[in-house]
């Protein structure tokens, strides 16, 4: 057997080591870039170079197999160079224009859409869900499968938006991958506190830790059959989860009472309005796997009302703020609850503290 | 050498145009992890749960970050994925590659884990799905080898992670995948030691475009901006007006801050009220762009909503200029570093360590003077807090 | 005068057994301390954070997760969430 030299703090490879020469040559000089068609750009250079781009959605996990065959088809079109974007797209990076059609023949007779540029939805960044995470209250891939299924022909451009949409998904409220500023925000919640586990928690857990782990200060000493415990009150239980991640004994998985909720109207981009957090929608819906069709319907209704009329430019959040809340509800005919208003911190800077509304004329 | 697994709520996640996580997972089904996760998988789909469990000892020797320790609760019955731990390798910068480097990570996952892997993480790393306890040393060992270091988990500093930037990019402020290579090389230690309360994240962002979402999920925040005026060509205006698209109602009237004008020939920008949001430049990407006197704003405190609720990062530094070796940025990350290392609780972003003691004695203790650009508008509540009341962390600046 | 490194990395390795099974400790934990017993003019951070490094190569000490990081004895425990 071959000995590796082990080696510690060595950093990542130097990324030039991975840039084509085309990229080489124009680093820092492009002028501009046009979408040609959906999931294909070009980038100009101010030397007058082209650099073409085919992104390709994936669904995130990939096998080696896969990764080997993309390694394949840029050493067939892109001299051996490609790239991944933040949202889990592959693009391929061409400097001959045509060799983009038969690359995209390839690329999807293996299964994979070209697509996700421009105001085309984007794929849905995710976490691990039942794949591999613990504390996840829904799976993750196969919910991200469902509703890119339906939302697939906005993908390719066969359906266009006003603007960009991007739509996020976290399965608890740890949200590795941080959706809360997705126009689309998909988020998997507990509804239940968790259930302790007495016997093992003690040789499990450090208790002031795990007192100290929740948010509302719900968890408090206890001893429970001569053994030094927690108990927890469950009126103040705001089923983060926090106190799982600390303490594996306080189980918050639950079949019957984990869910899904959505979030609209989040955005990070600085273009015309600030950075926003998404708001809630759907407070809760069951899981059902595999396909989950509520969510799936709920989704494509909000993604159909928002293409039918928000304004060019306009992304969800801004629509959202131009035509008001109420109206909102009113056209996707989702229910307003007292779920809807906040009652954490600072909970009343979100009340609405004007008399400036829309009102409906009487009949 | 293994049966063929019935699936049946896995396979209906096959069916449909958009490719399929299921039909990854049995690509590498005829090795036992795949298998056995296609089974475990199953059961959750059948119980509507999860079945995996974390934490623990697991790692390399001397790291503290990188593996992620992952137990299943049914290792009887699937004892392939009885231990499922995940390796964070470190991406390279925007996440450029290869294929012969990709092949490379394939011959050595293929190898020592399941095959199976996340292109890539949340926070930008290479994700090895899978990988028994037995499995860690001898595959970092050849990582390692290769070259490729291991990115970070627990309370250290995540792995780094840029936009495309100049590499492809024509608004990118600054050179991200520079800096952000430098930073990830100069705090090795920080990224597999951990040493802070929790975790800490960079993200790098060329424009205020910001499409690696730095302001809503990093620590710290770099975004590209420009301190002189839009760089505009009037003929290409001129072009764009000429082929439909509509200056005033599509560019002047969504500016925030209404300081263009377009009187069907010249489009005039008042630079003094341009808060660089780039909507005119996105929309008018020939004739537009980023000014010459390029650098980027320091924003903190980004997180998701546990423990305390969701941060968006403020303003910190509205213009640094970033140039190697980037002694400003480290300067200002080393202040931060000590005073909230120091003082942060368990589990406490520095988002929430700055809520908690205050964003005015945070610049104290950091050493940085007070600027308007750091709020929306100043106090509006008159409990100020007199310098006598304030603790001997202040003052020191 | 600079504490001895082999006398900090014995009393380190001696805090952290002495609070094994009953409280978590994170680096900063033990390197306040570490700097409260030796005194501040004769241990700094950077003396423990060099301290640690070596008990931790040399697999004396080791991290563990439990929802942040922690420096604890390295038990042969092949799971560490789940001995019930």
């Amino acid at each position: 057997m071959t000995e590796f030299q082990r080696q510690t703090d060595i950093g990542p490879p130097h990324y030039e080591r991975f840039l084509p020469p085309i990229v080489k040559k124009n680093y820092g000089a492009w002028d501009h870039h046009e979408l040609l068609r959906p999931g294909v750009m070009v980038h100009v250079a101010a030397s007058g170079d082209r650099l073409y781009t085919v992104r390709v959605g994936t669904p995130r996990l990939l096998a080696v197999t896969t990764i080997r065959q993309f390694a394949d088809l840029a050493d067939a079109y892109c001299d051996g160079y490609l790239r991944w974007t933040s949202r889990n797209n592959v693009e391929f990076l061409l400097t001959d224009p045509a060799k983009i059609d038969p690359l995209i023949r390839d690329v999807q007779a293996l299964g994979y859409p070209v697509g996700g540029t421009g105001n085309q939805i984007s794929s849905i960044v995710h976490t691990q869900g039942w794949v591999h995470c613990h504390s996840s209250a829904s799976d993750a891939s196969g919910v991200v499968k469902s509703v890119m299924d339906r939302l697939f022909p906005y993908f390719t451009g066969s359906k266009s938006l006003p603007s960009k949409l991007r739509v996020a998904y976290a399965c608890c409220l740890n949200m590795c991958g941080a959706v809360h500023c997705s126009d689309i925000a998909i988020l998997g919640v507990h509804t239940k506190a968790p259930v302790i586990s007495h016997s093992d928690l003690p040789k499990m857990c450090e208790i002031p830790t795990l007192i100290a782990s929740c948010p509302t200060g719900a968890i408090r000493p206890a001893t429970v059959n001569g053994k030094p415990s927690v108990e927890i009150e469950a009126g103040q239980c705001m089923y983060c989860g926090n106190c799982y991640t600390v303490c594996p004994a306080c189980r918050i998985n639950n079949p019957e009472s984990d869910g899904l909720s959505i979030w609209v109207g989040g955005k990070v981009s600085n273009a015309r309005t600030t950075p926003q957090f998404s708001k809630l929608v759907v407070p809760f819906m069951p899981n059902n796997p595999p396909r989950w069709p509520e969510v799936v319907d709920a989704v494509e209704r909000i993604v159909t009302i928002y293409a039918g009329n928000a304004r060019k430019h306009e992304r969800m959040g801004e629509w959202i703020n131009r035509i008001g809340w109420p109206r909102f509800f009113k056209l996707t005919g989702f229910e307003f609850t007292k779920y809807h208003i906040d009652d954490f911190r600072h909970a009343g800077e979100t009340y609405n503290r004007t008399a400036q509304l829309r009102h409906e004329r009487g009949s | 050498m293994t049966k063929e697994r019935k699936t049946p709520l896995l396979d209906e996640l096959e069916q449909g145009p958009w490719p399929s996580f299921v039909t990854e997972i049995k690509k590498e089904a005829d090795r036992p992890m795949a298998h056995d996760l296609l089974g475990i998988l199953e059961r959750s789909y059948a119980d509507r749960v999860s079945h995996w469990k974390h934490g623990g000892l697991v790692g390399v020797m001397g790291y503290g970050g990188g593996v992620i320790g992952r137990y299943s609760d049914l290792p009887e019955e699937f004892p392939a994925v009885k231990e499922f731990h995940t390796f964070r390798v470190n991406q390279p910068s925007a996440w450029f590659y290869t294929s012969d480097a990709l092949r490379t990570l394939c011959d050595i996952w293929e190898k020592h884990g399941s095959g199976l892997t996340n292109m890539h993480g949340s926070t930008g790393d290479i994700i090895f799905l899978g990988s028994s306890s037995a499995a860690l040393e001898p595959c970092f060992a050849e990582l390692s080898h290769h070259g490729w270091d291991l990115g970070g988990s627990g309370s250290n500093m995540r792995t780094p992670s840029c936009c495309v930037g100049p590499a492809r990019c024509e608004w990118a402020c600054y050179d991200t995948l520079a800096a952000c290579y430098d930073i990830t090389q100069a705090f090795q230690d920080e990224l597999h030691r951990p040493f802070f309360p929790y975790k800490y994240k960079f993200k790098f962002a060329g424009c205020p475009n910001d499409c690696v979402a730095s302001i809503a999920r990093s620590d710290c925040s770099i975004i590209g901006t420009w301190r002189d005026d839009i760089q505009v060509d009037q003929a290409k205006v001129g072009e764009y007006a000429r082929s439909g698209t509509d200056i005033q109602s599509e560019v002047c009237n969504l500016c925030p801050t209404r300081c263009m004008s377009w009187d069907g020939r010249e489009l005039a920008i008042d630079n003094s009220n341009c808060v660089r949001c780039m909507h005119c430049i996105n929309v008018l990407a020939k004739a537009l762009k980023p000014g010459k006197q390029r650098g980027a704003t320091i924003l903190v405190g980004s997180k998701a909503p546990i423990i305390g609720g969701a941060l968006l990062s403020s303003v910190l530094v509205p213009f640094l200029e970033m140039k190697p070796p980037y002694d400003d940025l480290k300067e200002l990350t080393a202040a931060i570093w000590e005073l909230w290392g120091e003082h942060g609780k368990n589990r406490e972003r520095v988002g929430e360590f700055i809520q908690r003691v205050g964003l005015g004695n945070f610049l104290d203790g950091i050493g940085l003077d007070p600027v308007p650009e750091m709020v929306m508008h100043p106090r509006t509540n008159p409990y100020i807090f007199f310098e006598d009341e304030l603790d001997d962390d202040a003052g020191n600046a | 005068m600079a504490v001895d490194i082999e006398a900090l990395k014995a009393a380190i390795f001696d805090l952290v057994a002495s609070t094994h099974g009953k409280k978590n400790l994170k680096p900063m934990d033990i390197t306040k301390d570490m700097i409260a017993r030796f005194g501040e003019d004769n241990c700094g951070k950077i003396d423990v954070k060099r301290a640690l490094r070596e008990l931790i190569d040399a697999g004396t000490l080791t991290y563990m997760y439990a929802g942040g990081s922690y420096i604890t004895l390295p038990e042969p425990r092949s799971e560490a969430v789940d001995e019930g």
